[in-house]
């Protein structure tokens, strides 16, 4: 009989408590490992595993297996086995050369006379030195720049923000996600919002969800098939705002749920109009706006969020979007285009869908009760129109009595998990970019790379061009400062290669350095000289909050390739060899975890508690967080009567605790503001700074143009590092996807498996340095004239999918999928008040290239809409 | 089923990837995997001309308690046989974490699901292939003999959720 099952652990086999390595629910695992020599009888306890929850591994040089698993003893996040797609194939994730993993780097490699060559570490550090003291002495810190993942783990963000802001101390460095070091949804921190600030037990408690430029159904599976579907209140209400029906927006339909088929950008408007149906019959939450909304001389004496000379300053005391109540009902109230007619023909929306969705939200019951409601937006929302959708959202869910206690709470959903503790230095300062006036905003590291000004960038885990808005324009630019210079590197001798490296920058050129697991088509493959191998998950210990603010330590139990190493071991050696060896001076891992506490503190992910508390027991922060398991600790970590306790929701407060340290962290009882209420901001679907934007990068009808947005899909994380090379999922195909309305393709002339061309032939890009001294001067239409807009062309291929469920006018891509840069038709100008791209606004026509070969394929991927129920 | 084997050989490797390669060059391990195709005894389903288009016939193979479809899709499937090649069968548990799909088949889009549990869809025209959702195994496909107008059931392609090695 054929054994279709893995193996089995026998008793006794080696255990270790993780989290999932993908997407932010970060989902309770347990490993088992045993050697593939050993025998024993099999442990009747291990769950059922299926073939892509098994592996084998390499561990201290000998064959293992390896199971990997929920955690069956996990009492949060996804207690009994729940798992989504992304964490049910973690083991295949392993280092394993009998299959495609074993594309992993193992060696650092140089570029010499356009090939990559292995080098010693030794050799790639003296190189890097080299290079960066010259950058340093002769064009100063701004030339060096650090493009990095804000998430992949404690120890890694703090060994390479302290590289940045404390060594080198420069202004040049970007997150994954975003062109500047700015934050995400703006229009909640200006709120006094802590994005992540609700548990997932909220998300389950509400009776009403609204789901905001995200189905969680996709990508943050478990959230949806563990809190959302079920939770407290099983029975709640869905309401969607997105241009595409996925499954999970289909379900919430069909439980009684609205589904309201946004275009993008306009969710403003959508927020305001229901806002003003909610005030205009007085269904607001009059007693918790009255004692917690800030009042105007609340605002105006704690300018704002701050008393610094900060973005959030500007924005929440200049009066375009401060507010209190009486103001934003008058603002709610008195423009048109919240009217419901007006916001019906803007938005999309039909009006009775608006009505129907305010008085789900807020409409009291006969016994004068109000339905519990919470609000989750994500990046559907804040990539399209960052600062005016967030900040409305932050409002509609203000009015609705949202923002600080069980069951009514307002966040994000997430992407990513929470991984980053910056280390102090702030550099900021430094920025030669101002917004209007004298105020200092964050570098654009794309605009200063596009402009030349870069000399030297170290990447870490991210494919950058792909990542970012103008795909093919930043490409370009990285092409024409590395490979296209007339200097490179020609052999492997340290001295000689960064001779050459030297001469290249002299000429205008730029040393481009890659940190990542795999090659990375074009970043690493084609442009970086020199690419060096980190180990990852499972290979090293590390630590992260989840989407809950749940901190874990995620436990090493496998050998990493080659000589692959951790990216903070990396950030040492490097900082060693510049003379920097007193600041980076860990022992291990769980000396940078200690290291980095201290300035985790009055943040949302404050564990110095937990730091305080191994001290006293005479432990490591990683062995005392170990033995909390994956279960680990909400944090803010905070310590009363000789005990650790978590902290489930921010801001509520009842979260009172005997607590000496409680006046250290004001997000656990307050909102995050001066005053401590959260502030109603006012959002002008007129404001210049969005509205010409908006004007300029509408598709246009007389190009047969569709709004090209894009997402998540469950079955491709990220770029698609793990899942191209995972044998279920590779062996799909997995192919880019543009979903598209039936109709829009029929005009088209495209049919489900046709292989389509995307084509934005006007792909606006920002570069120089605009100077602004009135606040208009960095609107689009004076930046046009100005001549800081420039007009490329950007393109992808897809595969097409027609699927009811997608509105018309709008096509949507898979994010960031290798083989099409969906952010190739994106515009690459930041929001004027936040520096933030609009990645979902892209537009193009689209062109059929022919049938793929997916059409005949029956035993490759499904060509099926996501929505079918 | 003429056309079966080079579908079979694709079929492992999307079930299986590299595994088999690696585990033969693992010394010591005492079971090596196996091919997916597991054959069981035949058992009889239906008369072709009493099957109806887009309707299933449930029954449990090949053990009580393992329920799978048949139906006649009416397009083209993967596996499919009869005259159109369009009558499939699969198993009728989720391959995420074992939800019964009984009551979901929509077969005028030839998918199984959404499994009441978690919403997961497969695509019947596909040898059961994930179309969304968080399984990581496609559905297993029951391996169908046409003998005479007799439908048959004689084996099983893919791991049924929760199964050992003799789907006991």
């Amino acid at each position: 009989m054929a054994e279709l099952a893995p193996p089995r652990p026998p008793k006794g086999a080696d255990q270790f408590t993780t989290a999932c390595d993908y997407c932010v629910v970060g989902c309770a695992y347990r490993v088992w490992r045993w050697p593939v020599k050993a025998g024993g009888a099999p442990d009747d306890t291990v769950p059922w595993a299926n073939p892509a929850q098994h592996n084998l591994i390499s561990w201290r040089g000998e064959a293992h297996h390896v199971l990997v698993l929920p955690d069956p003893e996990a009492h949060a996040v996804n207690p009994g086995g729940n798992h989504s797609m992304r964490g049910g194939t973690l083991a295949q994730k392993c280092h394993n050369p009998t299959n495609r993993t074993r594309e992993r780097l193992g060696t650092p490699l140089l570029r010499v006379a356009g090939q990559l060559v292995p080098v010693s570490w030794d050799a790639a550090i003296e190189i890097m030195a080299r290079v960066s003291q010259h950058v340093l002495k002769h064009h100063g810190e701004h030339a060096w720049g650090i493009k990095a993942y804000s998430y992949q783990y404690f120890e890694n963000t703090y060994a390479i923000t302290k590289l940045a802001f404390d060594a080198v101390g420069t202004p040049a460095f970007a997150p994954h996600d975003k062109c500047a070091n700015t934050n995400d949804a703006a229009g909640l921190d200006d709120a006094g919002l802590e994005a992540f600030a609700p548990s997932y037990e909220d998300w389950g408690a509400c009776e009403v969800l609204f789901c905001s430029g995200t189905d969680p159904f996709e990508t943050k599976s478990t959230l949806f098939t563990q809190w959302i579907m079920h939770g407290a209140r099983p029975d709640k209400t869905l309401i969607f705002a997105t241009p595409h029906r996925t499954m999970g927006v289909a379900w919430g339909e069909r439980a009684g749920g609205l589904w309201l088929p946004v275009l993008p950008g306009t969710d403003t408007l959508l927020h305001n109009a229901i806002a003003r149906i909610i005030v205009e019959r007085g269904w607001q939450d009059q007693a918790f706006i009255d004692r917690w909304i800030a009042q105007r001389w609340e605002v105006d004496q704690g300018l704002g969020r701050g008393t610094r000379n900060t973005p959030w300053q500007w924005r929440t005391t200049w009066g375009t979007f401060q507010s209190d109540w009486a103001d934003y009902r008058a603002f709610v109230l008195g423009r048109d285009e919240h009217r419901l007619a007006d916001a019906a023909r803007l938005t999309g929306v039909p009006a009775e869908k608006m009505l129907r969705a305010a008085q789900l939200l807020a409409a009291p019951r006969a016994d004068g009760s109000r339905p519990k409601a919470s609000f989750m937006l994500e990046k559907g929302n804040y990539w399209s129109n960052n600062y005016l959708n967030s900040a409305s959202f932050a409002a509609l869910g203000l009015i609705c009595g949202a923002g600080n206690r069980a069951g009514q709470v307002i966040g994000r959903g997430g992407g990513h998990q929470r991984g980053m503790v910056s280390a102090p230095g702030h550099p900021g300062w430094l920025s030669p970019e101002k917004y209007s006036g004298r105020r200092k905003k964050p570098l654009n590291l794309d605009r200063w790379l596009i402009d030349g000004k870069l000399r030297f960038a170290w990447v870490f885990g991210t494919t950058w061009i792909g990542a970012m808005a103008a795909s093919k324009e930043l490409e370009r630019a990285i092409a024409r400062h590395t490979v296209d210079q007339r200097e490179q590197v020609g052999d492997t001798d340290p001295a000689a290669a960064a001779a050459a490296l030297i001469a290249r920058i002299e000429a205008g050129g730029l040393m481009l350095v890659d940190s990542d697991i795999y090659p990375v088509a074009p970043l690493n493959t084609r442009y970086a000289d020199l690419v060096l191998p980190a180990a990852t998950w499972g290979e090293a210990d590390f630590t992260r909050c989840n989407g809950e603010r749940r901190l874990r330590l995620y436990q090493a139990f496998a050998d990493a390739p080659g000589e692959a190493k951790p990216d903070w071991w990396a950030v040492q050696a490097f900082a060693r060899r510049m003379g920097w060896g007193e600041r980076f001076a860990w022992t291990s891992a769980s000396a940078v975890f200690e290291e980095a506490a201290r300035h985790s503190r009055g943040g949302a992910y404050d564990y110095h508690e937990l730091v305080q508390e191994a001290r006293r027991q005479g432990t490591t922060g990683h062995a005392l967080l170990a033995r909390m398991g994956s279960d680990g600790i909400q944090t803010p970590v905070r310590r009363a009567h000789g005990r650790l306790f978590g902290t489930p929701r921010l801001h509520d407060p009842d979260n009172a605790l005997a607590d000496a340290n409680a006046w250290r962290n004001k997000l656990i009882q307050a909102f995050n503001t001066h005053s401590g209420k959260a502030v109603l901001l006012k959002s002008p679907w007129n404001f210049p700074g969005w509205s010409e934007f908006y004007e300029a990068a509408k598709p246009r009808p007389e190009k047969n143009e569709l709004w090209i947005t894009n997402g998540r899909v469950n079955e491709n994380w990220q770029s698609g590092f793990d899942d191209l090379r995972k044998p279920y999922t590779a062996a799909r195909g997995l192919p880019q996807m543009l979903f598209m309305n039936p109709e829009d393709a029929a005009a088209r002339g495209i049919a489900s498996g046709d292989r389509v061309r995307v084509v934005n032939d006007t792909v606006y890009v920002l570069t120089g340095m605009p100077v602004g001294v009135e606040s208009t001067d960095q609107h689009f239409k004076a930046l046009l004239a100005a001549g800081h807009i420039k007009v490329t062309q950007g393109d992808f291929e897809a595969v097409a999918i027609l699927d009811p469920g997608m509105r018309q006018g709008v096509a949507k891509a898979g994010f960031n999928h290798p083989a099409g840069p969906a952010n190739a038709v994106c515009h690459a100008v930041p929001d004027p008040l936040t520096n933030n791209y609009r990645y979902k606004l892209g537009r193009g026509r689209v062109e059929r290239l022919g049938v793929s070969e997916f059409v005949e394929d029956l035993q490759g991927v499904s060509l099926k809409a996501r929505g079918l129920i | 089923m003429a056309d079966e084997p080079a579908c079979l050989a694709r079929r492992e490797f999307l079930l299986t990837g590299g595994k088999l390669v690696l585990l033969a060059s693992v010394a010591g391990l005492p079971t090596p995997l196996l091919a997916q195709r597991a054959e069981f005894g035949a058992q009889r389903l239906s008369r072709l001309d009493e099957l109806t288009l887009g309707k299933g016939l449930w029954f449990d193979y090949p053990r009580p308690g393992l329920a799978n479809v048949l139906v006649k899709l009416g397009v083209p499937a993967g596996g499919g046989i009869g005259p159109e090649r369009d009558i499939v069968a699969f198993s009728a548990r989720c391959t995420h974490l074992g939800g019964d799909l009984g009551g979901s088949l929509q077969a005028a889009q030839q998918v199984l699901g959404p499994c009441p549990r978690h919403l997961t869809t497969f695509d019947l025209t596909r040898h059961g292939v994930v179309i969304t959702g968080h399984a990581t195994q496609s559905l297993p496909q029951v391996v169908l003999d046409l003998r005479g107008s007799e439908l048959f059931a004689v084996g099983m392609m893919g791991l049924v959720f929760g199964a050992g090695a003799t789907y006991g």
